[in-house]
């Protein structure tokens, strides 16, 4: 059951439903983390959580073809999410049924589900934006 | 400011010496750049060695200090540099600085690395970083700044592929490079797919090599040398990590080159040979960018007009470049010195560039949150 499984690191995001990332903002200075920092790096204050967007817009991404790492699906794609709402770009994998979906500024959702393996070699949980069906709209 | 003389300089073929230990690497070159620089090793006063995986690889560490031993040099300060890619120029930063501040006069410094190894598999930034934990590894870094290029750009496979094609027929012309038989943007574009858009043949190979140079405060060079190559810049820079990077530039390049050009009192219009960090194709096509050769977005175009080739208006990587010449990481910086030396003093044989009087050496290293957490430049003149 993917309930069992332990995420891929801790405190990164939420398994839900619905599944959010753990993100920081920073109230002096309006910004947002994500990971969560330590304190704010501009202004070394301390951070409060905040959960991320959940939907953001795919600003690139590429696919490994050759052995992946962490036992992860071959092939699999990755990549950079901007999250338009957050006024922040985060790296993500993405859902490795849909890579043909894929496409620059596509709307993308967020899940988490059994992918691969930690480094303990344990199956785990990640997070993963998947292509929104319909197109870019 | 002090001024600053490259005396001496030496690097070893490129390529798998799977025999040959890391101390003989670094020291062969060591002993080489020595003997070019006409001192004798207890002349000189501070000593740096770069490497980047021999703690993971082999545990060994203090390295520096066994090299220089048996390049006869002992007593002296030496420190370890690793910083990636970049460990060899950062080292020679820290050589430049030292003597700059008036504090030493005479520093060596050596570059090796031994990255042949069986099943070393595909090299990771870190096993807590979280963008490792989620798959990011570096080639996908870099096929998705490709990726963007070419939707931002119009930048085509078959330019990213004209880089490799132009960067191994350079290495036929430098002995030391490991991979010199000609290529075809075909057989680029036909190589086993890694990470759309890039091929076997589109990624710089693993290599073991060494490199050295040594430093002299400038007003004492001519003690030893009638050819010394003066240091006009030395730029370290880190990123910025405001977690909205632009993955179609290299940030750094542009905030590093204008530091640097202003520090050299040059521009990129005065410049007659680049080496610059070719790790994947598409990295050296945003380095023209970067370093001004050209507009940002237009390196894909920059590379098919020629103008990069040897025998072009800036040739860019005459040694072949990683691509060609090999990436031993902690040696790469400073072979890309001991290049500019050999350019500069008209020592460079059949891949010279005539009349070469400025030169200049990009490198890059590692990412955080989509850029890059090192960045150098050096510029030398003749
Ligand atoms: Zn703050």
């Amino acid at each position: 059951m993917t309930s069992e499984l332990k995420p891929v690191k801790e405190g990164i995001f939420e398994v839900g439903p619905p599944p959010r990332l753990r993100g920081a903002i920073c109230p002096e200075c309006n910004q947002k983390f994500f990971p969560r920092p330590m304190v704010c790096p501009h202004c070394l204050g301390e951070l409060q959580d905040v959960y991320l967007s959940t939907e953001g817009k795919v600003y690139t991404y590429a696919i490994l073809r050759v052995k992946p790492p962490y036992k992860l699906p071959r092939p699999y794609a990755v990549g950079w999410v901007h999250l338009e709402a957050d006024g922040i770009k985060i790296h993500t994998l993405f859902d490795p049924e849909k890579l043909s979906d894929l496409d620059f500024g596509r709307q993308v959702t967020l899940r988490v589900g059994a992918i691969g393996v930690d480094n303990n070699g344990d199956s785990c949980l990640r997070y993963y934006f998947t292509p929104q069906v319909g197109g870019e709209q | 400011m002090r001024q600053v003389d490259i005396i001496g300089a030496d690097m070893t073929a490129f390529g798998p010496q799977i025999e040959t230990p890391l101390v003989e690497l670094g020291a062969r070159a060591a002993i080489g750049a020595i003997k070019n620089a006409g001192i004798k090793p207890s002349q000189i006063n501070i000593g740096f060695f770069a490497n980047m995986q021999a703690g993971n690889i082999t545990g060994e560490f203090t390295v520096g200090q066994n090299i220089l031993w048996e390049a006869g040099v002992n007593r002296i300060p030496v420190f370890n540099v690793e910083n990636a890619c970049t460990s060899g120029a950062s080292a020679f930063n820290l050589a430049w600085t030292s003597i700059i501040s008036g504090m030493y006069d005479v520093a060596i410094v050596v570059g090796a690395e031994k990255l042949v190894v069986p099943n070393l598999g595909l090299l990771q930034a870190g096993a807590t970083e979280l963008n490792v934990l989620e798959g990011g590894v570096v080639i996908t870094n870099f096929a998705s700044r490709a990726n963007l290029h070419m939707d931002t750009f119009g930048t085509t496979k078959e330019q990213l592929a004209m880089v490799a094609v132009k960067n191994r027929q350079h290495a036929g012309m430098n002995p030391l490079a490991q991979f010199r038989k000609p290529i075809t943007v075909e057989e680029v574009l036909n190589a086993p797919m890694m990470a759309d858009p890039l091929t076997k043949l589109s990624c710089c190979p693993n290599a073991d090599g060494g490199a050295a140079v040594v430093l002299c405060a400038a007003e004492l060079s001519n003690r030893f040398t009638s050819k010394p190559i003066h240091v006009k810049a030395s730029v370290l820079v880190s990123g910025i990590y405001d977690q909205l990077p632009d993955l179609f530039k290299f940030e750094e390049d542009l905030r590093a080159g204008s530091m640097a050009y202003e520090m050299a009192g040059l521009g990129p219009e005065d410049l007659h040979v680049v080496e610059c960090h070719d790790a994947f194709t598409i990295c050296e096509i945003m380095h023209y960018e970067g370093l001004g050769l050209c507009p940002v977005g237009e390196g894909g175009r920059l590379v098919e007009s020629g103008a990069t080739s040897l025998g072009g208006k800036i040739p860019v990587n005459p040694t072949g470049g990683l691509l060609s010449k090999g990436h031993p990481l902690g040696a790469t910086a400073v072979a890309q010195i001991v290049e500019g030396v050999r350019q500069l003093r008209g020592e460079a044989g059949d891949r010279q560039v005539e009349g070469a009087k400025v030169y200049l050496a990009e490198c890059m290293g590692a990412e955080k949150f989509g850029d890059a957490k090192t960045c150098t430049i050096i510029i030398l003149q003749n």
